[in-house]
């Protein structure tokens, strides 16, 4: 048993952990919508718009409306972007402390007795 | 023999301790871990005593290790290999143990418990220690049982070979159990088939992470906002994605992928033709499914489906021009939001100016020619033929998709996708016999509708009729025999005894003929016995005979004891069908006033077709009786076809009525001249052999005795007395009172026929004069002799 233990938490078992990872990042991708926001952070909030009116001041006004539109859509997108990527950088130090941590916590079990004992 | 299984290799060893772990031992593990995890916070953090904080931390670890093992690994144990043993999924390696003897019974009893197991015996109402003891000895059938396990993990692609499939191994190699399945008049193939059944839902639910991907939070902020659509409109892709509705085989259909392949394609609008039930409203939402996940097309990736309906529509507007800008304005919020397909279910209803619908062919026309907005309309195949003749231009910018019906196997993967949810919705179980019998009898009586649809319906029906919260193939039975007042199955056991005295109840209504009587008792026997073919009307008879002699009387019989009531009947006088383009009133559907054979047998499928005095219908009509009596059915206009499999035809004549007294005058018996008297009938052209022969018999009717026609009196008084009862009077003739009205009333020409008339005359009358001069009193048994009888 104890061998079929070990042989699984340092071969299938860690791989394991480094696909978590994959998963995880993926998983954060999908739900913060990061390729659909990257591919349109520049476009109108919502497609709220305005259409250009005949007259030039007409066309300033749409255009002034709608570039506040845009960045309006920008400064949101850019946010969740920001937060999507803090989430992965936060998944992937996790991940990678997981994954330094994986092969020690077997040895952790008599280690953390002597460690007590010792100081 | 050793059918492949190791019991003592690693793989099971781990799967034993897994099973032993269990989910409960993982939790406990957890828990416990958790317990000295606070432990150590407490000791290490707050107390500063290392020592104990290094020991709750050495035993948290010991019990988070195992319990990691456990969920990642022991409890999923993934294949290891190609053979079959290291395929065997955990919970079969689990289930057997090392000192197990290796044949289909034990493991048998080991697998049964298991829920993969209990869906194969529920579904195929089996008892599983009847199976278990059907089960073999030897380890060839279990060898032979894991190959086919095998095979039907490879058939659904998936590496680990699951209980299931080990369960329908054992089961297809257990001749007893096939045994079984067939006294219970199932098939012995729904095994392979619920195998497929639970293969496809373990590899949609191993899916399920994936495909429940939704786009995440940012998902619509590139596209607008839609108010009126939102207000009118029906949105299928959030309903879709709203309740993680799942369409399963659908989504990957043949239809749904023409839907997608048009719009890649560059279609503007998709016109999605099918006639009623065939799914055109299922595949749209398959159709959102796919697209709201994302797993689509590029260009339809996160477009939301939004159905239009007619009716909200119009009863909004006031007026043509009203709805024509609610028309323009949802188009145009669909256009600026960018991400909305349009999709107009019933799309006759905005094609036409009937009740609940308006004609909004023109708008369509120049929105579709624009292409800013990708459309569906569906429609049925004749609803686009009218668009085509109503508008070439709208028609022909459609790029229509035809959906065309599904084969069984495929029906049948919609119906099992259809019954979880039944199974769920209802709380009941659904047994596959109900499956097969809502194919087969929604095929037979719906002809209406199309598959998947007509069956759907029928199996939601039957789970109305379902016994103990089992639908089975009776509650499939009951179902349709309610709906279309039929009768399938096998017979009850009253109305089996009822079939075998048929003759007895033919005879209290009708007077000798016992000939005919047996002929036509027989054939129903056979019909209701199953022995008869299916798919030929359940009998067909020539009546042939002179006048009075009881040939509409015998048919009227059989309405009232095998179909239940004398009005039971359709009855056409073949002599309003001497012209040519008499077909057309035959099957016409149009005319609801005068209702067409077809539009009747629509409605009365189980009924007696009586057609008096065929010999005078035109050639062409008995031409189509060809087919009515060959095929069971026949086709209207549109294409649509009318069942006459659970009808008795009954067609009479007076052709050779003549021939048939001579004969019996001259002191023949019917039986024996049958043969020569067709024979006539052909060689003098009153009929075609085609004809002749298609009939399941030719019926001679013999002239009635002067004896026969008194007995003939006597039913005709019992139905007088009957009409008496509420008056508390009843009447009786006297043997002379009987002659005189035989004298009177037999025509050698008519037959019994003036006898209705001569015993009204002499018996109604005679009696309504005697009531009214109060000779005649509540309470009274009037005798009437014959010189009392007014003739």
């Amino acid at each position: 048993m104890f061998i079929a233990f070990f042989s699984w938490w340092y071969g299938r078992g860690w791989q394991q952990v480094v696909g978590d990872f994959k998963l995880r990042v993926s998983n954060v991708i999908d739900s913060f919508s990061v390729r659909q926001l990257s591919k349109t952070l520049f476009a109108p909030w919502k497609r709220i718009v305005t259409q250009p009116g005949r007259n030039l001041e007409d066309h300033l006004h749409a255009a002034a409306d709608n570039a506040f539109s845009r960045a309006v859509g920008f400064v949101v997108r850019l946010g969740v972007l920001f937060t999507a990527l803090i989430a992965i950088l936060v998944i992937g130090l996790l991940s990678i402390i997981e994954i330094i941590a994986w092969p020690l916590l077997p040895v952790a079990v008599p280690g953390l007795i002597i460690a007590g004992l010792v100081l | 023999m050793n059918p492949g299984i190791d019991f003592s290799s690693r793989r099971a060893r781990e799967a034993r301790l897994g099973k032993k772990i269990g989910r409960q031992g993982f939790i406990g593990l957890a828990v416990i871990g958790s317990i000295f995890t606070l432990v150590v916070i407490i000791f290490g953090i707050f107390k500063s005593q290392p020592p104990i904080a290094g020991v709750a931390g050495s035993l948290a670890l010991l019990c988070f290790l195992p319990a990691i093992w456990w969920k990642r690994y022991l409890s999923v144990l993934p294949p290891t290999g190609n053979s079959p043993a290291e395929r065997l999924s955990v919970d079969v390696l689990a289930r057997l143990n090392a000192n197990m003897e290796l044949q289909s019974q034990t493991v048998w009893a080991a697998l049964s418990d298991h829920w993969q197991a209990r869906f194969f015996t529920h579904h195929l109402l089996l008892n599983s220690d009847l199976v278990g003891e059907q089960m073999g000895k030897s380890a060839e059938a279990l060898e032979e049982a894991l190959s086919i396990a095998s095979g039907l993990a490879d058939e659904h692609k998936t590496k680990t070979i699951e209980l299931g499939f080990v369960v329908a191994g054992l089961l297809i190699t257990s001749p007893g159990v096939q045994q079984l399945l067939l006294q219970h008049e199932d098939h012995p193939e729904d095994i392979r088939a619920i195998a497929g059944w639970l293969g496809r839902n373990l590899g949609e639910s191993s899916n399920i992470n994936t495909q429940r991907k939704y786009g995440g939070i940012g998902r619509d902020w590139a596209f607008g906002f839609t108010p009126l659509l939102d207000k009118l409109g029906d949105n299928i892709s959030l309903a879709v994605s709203g309740h993680g509705a799942h369409f399963g085989w659908l989504a990957q259909s043949q239809g749904v992928r023409s839907i997608e392949t048009a719009f890649e394609n560059n279609a503007k609008a998709i016109a999605l033709i099918g006639p009623d039930g065939i799914g055109k409203t299922s595949n749209v939402y398959a159709l959102a499914q796919r697209m709201i996940q994302g797993n689509t097309t590029p260009s339809l990736t996160y477009h939301q489906i939004i159905c239009l309906n007619a009716t909200d529509i119009t009863s909004l507007a006031h007026g043509q021009g009203e709805l024509e800008q609610i028309m323009i304005s949802l188009v145009n919020e669909a256009i600026l939001a960018k991400h909305i397909m349009l999709f107009f279910d019933n799309a006759q209803l905005f094609l036409s100016d009937s009740a609940g619908a308006f004609n909004a062919t023109q708008i369509l026309l120049s929105i579709i020619e624009a292409g800013r907005v990708p459309i569906i309309l569906a429609m049925a195949p004749h609803d686009y033929q009218s668009l085509k003749t109503q508008s070439q231009s709208l028609a022909g910018l459609l790029t229509p998709v035809v959906l065309q019906e599904l084969p069984e196997a495929d029906v049948m993967r919609v119906l099992e996708d259809t019954t979880a949810g039944l199974e769920y919705r209802f709380q009941v179980l659904i047994a596959y016999e109900a499956l097969r019998e809502a194919y087969q009898l929604s095929g037979r009586y719906e002809q209406d509708e199309a598959y998947p649809g007509k069956a759907i319906k029928l199996l939601e029906q039957a789970v109305n009729h379902a016994d103990n919260k089992v639908v089975n193939k009776l509650s499939v039975q009951h179902a349709i025999e309610q709906i279309y007042g039929v009768r399938t199955g096998n017979a009850a056991p009253a109305e089996a005894a009822s079939l075998l005295k048929l003759e007895d109840m033919i005879h209290e209504r009708m007077i000798n003929q016992t000939h005919a009587v047996k002929v036509v008792a027989n054939s129903l026997r056979r019909a209701r016995a199953g022995v008869s073919n299916p798919r030929r009307p359940i009998g067909s008879f020539l009546f042939l005979g002179p006048t009075g002699v009881g040939k509409t009387e015998l048919a009227k019989a059989i309405a009232a004891t095998y179909f239940g009531a004398e009005t039971s009947m359709i009855r056409l006088d073949m002599s309003e069908y001497q012209q040519p383009d008499d077909v057309q009133r035959l099957l016409s559907t149009g005319v609801a006033e005068n209702k067409s054979l077809l539009m009747q047998i629509r409605e009365q499928p189980f009924t007696v077709v009586l057609l008096d005095e065929i010999e005078k219908a035109h050639v062409n009509i008995l031409n189509l009786l060809l087919q009515m009596l060959d095929e069971g059915q026949l086709t209207d206009d549109s294409g649509r076809a009318a069942s006459f499999k659970d009808c008795v035809i009954i067609a009479t004549s007076n052709a050779g009525a003549n021939m048939i007294r001579e004969r019996i005058d001259s002191g023949q018996n019917l039986e024996s001249f049958s043969d020569k008297f067709s024979e006539e009938l052909i060689s003098s052209g009153q009929f075609k052999p085609e004809l002749l022969n298609r009939f399941d018999e030719m019926v001679l009717f013999r002239p009635l005795s002067p004896d026969e026609l008194a007995q003939v009196v006597n039913l005709m008084l019992k139905e007088v007395n009957q009409t008496l009862t509420h008056q508390n009077i009843s009447v009786e003739l006297t043997p002379a009172a009987i002659q005189k009205i035989v004298e009177q009333g037999n025509d050698p020409r008519l037959g019994a026929r003036p006898m209705r008339r001569t015993l009204q005359r002499a018996v109604e009358d005679t009696l309504a004069e005697m009531i009214l001069k109060r000779e005649a009193k509540p309470g009274d048994h009037v005798i009437l002799d014959a010189p009392n009888l007014k003739i």
